[in-house]
C-alpha cells in the first residue's frame, strides 16, 4: 500500500527587495493512494508554488515559512536536501505543462527516462532501459524500443507529452504531481492523456492535478481545491462542488468556463483580475471582484469553514447513504456558510 | 538533405565569398594613397640607396605585374595564380612567394592561438558556471569584476607586464624571439586574458539562461543531484551559443595578433599582414587577406558542424541557418 500525502498549513513566502510576499498561505489537503485532487485557480493563485514547495524546488527567493508535508508519515519539509533528493522523482513524480520545455532538447529519451532510475539506485542501465521501453509502451508510444533512441523534437506534441508522463512514471512514484499536463496539447490528445492519468490512478497512484480547466478536473479527479490569492477558498468532493459551488469565486470560475457538449449558458467572465499579492485586499481577497460582497467582506478575514450544504441537491449521489454526507466541504466565505 | 550536399553547398558559398573578398580588398588597396614603389622610395629612399636602389625593386615586381598595366589586369593576373594557390612573390620580400610566407607564419600564429583559446576555455567555463550558479553572490560579483578588468586590459599591455615580471624581475623567460617551447609561454599568457574574459561572460549569461529552463527544474524534480543536473542538462545546452563566439575568436587569433607578435618578435602571420598593408605590398596583402577569409569561413563551417553535434535539432534540420529559419516560420513551429 503506497503512502498518502498529507499537506498541512503550508506557507510559502517570496522575499522581494524590501518585503515578503506570502504566496501560499495555510494550504492543507490530503491525497490518498488511488485518489486524485484537482487544484484549481487562475494563474498567480499559488497553485504551482504550493506544489513546488512540496517538492522543495522553489526558486532562490522562495522560502517555506511553515507547515508540514507528510508522505507516509515523513515530513518532507523537515528533510535534508540530500534526503529530499531521494524523494523527488522516486516517491513523488512530476509532470509539466509543456513537454517541449520540460524535456531536454539535446538528450535522447533513453538518457532522460533512465537517468533517475540510476540516480536512485533502483537498477542498472540495462534494466532501466528495459523499464523505460516498457513504460513508453504503456503510455501508448508505438515502437518504443525505436523511439527511445530519438530526441524530444523528433516526436509529435502528443507523443512528447506522453514521453514526459512516462519519464515521471518509470520510477513508479506513489504520488504524481501534474502541473497543467493537458493545457499545451490538442483536445484529442488531451483526452488520451487524461485516460492515461486515470489509469495510473486506478493502479493506486495518488494524483495532484494543477489546472484551471474544470472540465479536465472533473474527468477523473475526486476532490477539488480552489485557490485564490494564495489561499484555499473552497475544498471538497469535485462532483458536489461542481453541482453546487459554494464560494462566489468558484461560481465565477464555472460561469466563465466554456463547456463542450452541455447546453451553453451565458459566459460570465469574472470582472477584474487577481490581486497583486503585494497589495492584498483586506478581509476576503476576492471581495473587490465579488458581486455579492458586503461591507463585512472587506473587514473580516475569511477562514476555511465547514459548509453545511445549503440547497445542495446531490443528484449524482442522491440516496447514496450517510457516508456521502460525511464528505467534508469547506468554504472560506461567511455568506456561503450562513446563507448558502 | 545529405551531409555531402550540405557540405558542397557550403563550399560553393565559400568560393563566392572569397571572390568577393578578393575584389573588395583589391579595390581598397587601389583606393589607398600611395603605391609600393612610392612608399619604398620614401621609407628606404634616397638616403640609403642613393636614389637608384628603388629601381631594382620596381623591376622585381614589374616582372610579374608591371607598373604600367591597368589595375584590373593586375587583379586578373593575381587571381589566376591564386586559384592554384600561387600568389607569386611578395614585393617586399621578392625572393619569397607569398604562399611560402603564409606556410611559415601560419603554423606559428595558429599554435599560439590554439593553445591560448584552449587555455581560455579551460579557465572560462568553470569560472562562468561558478558565477552563474552563485548568481548575485559576492563570489559572482567578484569574478565578474575581474572579468571586466580582463576585458579592459589590452593584450600588448599584459605582454609588457609579463616581460617586466618574468624577464626583467625573475629572469626566467626570454623576452622575445621564437626558438623553443618556452618562447611561447608569455605570448600565450598575454593572449589568454582577453578571450578568457569574453568567454567567461558568455558562459555565465548562457548558463543563467539555461538554468531557468524548465528541463533543469524537471531534472531536479527527478531527484538529480544539483551538480549532475548542471553538468549534464545545463552545461551542454549553454555551450551551444559559446561555440558561435569561439569560431571567429579562434580565426582572428590564428591569423595572427599583430601587437603580441610584434612585441615578442614572433615571425607569425600577423606581422606580415600588418607590414603588407603598410607598404602596399599587393600580393602579400591579397594573399594573407584571402587566407584570413578562408580561415574564418572554415572556422564558421566547423562551428556549424560542432553545433550539429551539440544540438540534435540542428543536425536534423541540416545546418544552423536552416534550423533558425524553421524556428521562425510559424507554420513549422512545433506544438
Amino acid at each position: 500500500m503506497s503512502p498518502s500525502l498529507e499537506v498541512e498549513g503550508l506557507r510559502t513566502e517570496f522575499g522581494l527587495r524590501d518585503r515578503v510576499l506570502r504566496v501560499v498561505d495555510d494550504v492543507s489537503f490530503t491525497v490518498e493512494p488511488g485518489q486524485a485532487l484537482a487544484i484549481v485557480g487562475e494563474s498567480g493563485s499559488g497553485k504551482s508554488v504550493a506544489m513546488r514547495s512540496v517538492m522543495r524546488l522553489l526558486p532562490k527567493t522562495g522560502r517555506i515559512a511553515g507547515g508540514q508535508a507528510r508522505l507516509g508519515g515523513t515530513d518532507l519539509l523537515a528533510l535534508s536536501e540530500r534526503q529530499m533528493r531521494k524523494v523527488r522523482g522516486r516517491d513523488i513524480g512530476m509532470v509539466f505543462q509543456n513537454a517541449m520545455e520540460a524535456l531536454n532538447p539535446t538528450l535522447t529519451l533513453e538518457r532522460q527516462l533512465t537517468e533517475h532510475l540510476k540516480w536512485h539506485g533502483i537498477c542498472d542501465h540495462a534494466e532501466a532501459k528495459r523499464r523505460a521501453v516498457e513504460t513508453l509502451g504503456d503510455v501508448g508510444i508505438p515502437e518504443p524500443e525505436k523511439r527511445i533512441r530519438t530526441y524530444p523534437f523528433q516526436l509529435s506534441g502528443g507523443m512528447r507529452q506522453r514521453a514526459m508522463i512516462a519519464m515521471a512514471m518509470v520510477t513508479q512514484p506513489s504520488v504524481l504531481i501534474a502541473d497543467e499536463p493537458t493545457t499545451a496539447v490538442d483536445v484529442t490528445v488531451q483526452r488520451q492523456l487524461l485516460d492515461l492519468l486515470a489509469e495510473l490512478k486506478a493502479r493506486g497512484t495518488g494524483i495532484i492535478m494543477i489546472t484551471h480547466d474544470l472540465g479536465v478536473a472533473r474527468y477523473f479527479c475526486d476532490d477539488a481545491m480552489v485557490m485564490y490569492a494564495g489561499r484555499v477558498v473552497e475544498h471538497g468532493p469535485i462532483r458536489r462542488l461542481l453541482s453546487r459551488p459554494a464560494h462566489p469565486y468558484t461560481t465565477g470560475l464555472f460561469e466563465s468556463t466554456l463547456e463542450v457538449g452541455a447546453r451553453q449558458r451565458a459566459l460570465l467572465p469574472i470582472p477584474g483580475s487577481p490581486p497583486d499579492l503585494a497589495y492584498r485586499p483586506t478581509g476576503c481577497a476576492f471581495h473587490p471582484r465579488c458581486g455579492r460582497a458586503e461591507e463585512r467582506c472587506g473587514r473580516e478575514e475569511q477562514p476555511l469553514l465547514p459548509w453545511p450544504g445549503h440547497g445542495e441537491v446531490d443528484l449524482l449521489h442522491a440516496g447514496a447513504g450517510p457516508e456521502r454526507n460525511a464528505e467534508r466541504r469547506e468554504v472560506a466565505c461567511w455568506k456561503a456558510v450562513e446563507h448558502g | 538533405m545529405s551531409f555531402m550536399t550540405y557540405l558542397g553547398k557550403r563550399v560553393m558559398r565559400m568560393v563566392l565569398s572569397l571572390t568577393a573578398v578578393s575584389m573588395i580588398t583589391f579595390t581598397l588597396l587601389q583606393l589607398a594613397p600611395g603605391n609600393f614603389a612610392d612608399i619604398q622610395r620614401i621609407s628606404a629612399g634616397a638616403a640609403q640607396f642613393g636614389g637608384s636602389g628603388t629601381e631594382d625593386m620596381v623591376h622585381a615586381f614589374a616582372s610579374r605585374y608591371g607598373d604600367d598595366i591597368p589595375a584590373w589586369r593586375q587583379y586578373l593576373i593575381f587571381m589566376k595564380g591564386a586559384v592554384t594557390w600561387d600568389f607569386g612573390p611578395s614585393y617586399k620580400y621578392p625572393t619569397q612567394d607569398v604562399q611560402d610566407i603564409i606556410a611559415q607564419g601560419f603554423p606559428i600564429s595558429a599554435t599560439i592561438a590554439l593553445i591560448a583559446v584552449a587555455l581560455s576555455l579551460l579557465i572560462a567555463i568553470p569560472i562562468g558556471v561558478y558565477a552563474a550558479v552563485r548568481q548575485n553572490s559576492p563570489a559572482d560579483h567578484g569574478t565578474m569584476f575581474l572579468i571586466t578588468l580582463g576585458t579592459a586590459l589590452p593584450n600588448y599591455l599584459t605582454g609588457v607586464i609579463l616581460v617586466l615580471f618574468f624577464t626583467l624581475t625573475l629572469g626566467v623567460l626570454p623576452s622575445s624571439g621564437w626558438a623553443g617551447p618556452h618562447y611561447m609561454i608569455m605570448p600565450v599568457l598575454a593572449l589568454v586574458l582577453g578571450p578568457t574574459a569574453v568567454l567567461a561572460r558568455y558562459v555565465r549569461s548562457s548558463m543563467l539562461e539555461t538554468l531557468r529552463e524548465e528541463y533543469v527544474v524537471a531534472a531536479l524534480a527527478k531527484g538529480g543531484p544539483r551538480s549532475t543536473v548542471i553538468m549534464r542538462h545545463a552545461l551542454r545546452n549553454s555551450l551551444i551559443p559559446i561555440v558561435t563566439v569561439l569560431g571567429p575568436l579562434l580565426a582572428s587569433l590564428m591569423t595572427g595578433t599583430v601587437f603580441v607578435e610584434a612585441l615578442f618578435r614572433i615571425p607569425g602571420l600577423g606581422l606580415y599582414f600588418a607590414q603588407a598593408a603598410a607598404s602596399r605590398d599587393m600580393p602579400l596583402l591579397m594573399g594573407t587577406a584571402l587566407f584570413f577569409a578562408l580561415i574564418l569561413m572554415t572556422m564558421n563551417l566547423i562551428v556549424d558542424l560542432v553545433y550539429g553535434y551539440l544540438d540534435p535539432r540542428i543536425r536534423a534540420a541540416g545546418g544552423v541557418s536552416r534550423w533558425r529559419r524553421s524556428q521562425k516560420s510559424p507554420l513549422r513551429q512545433p506544438a
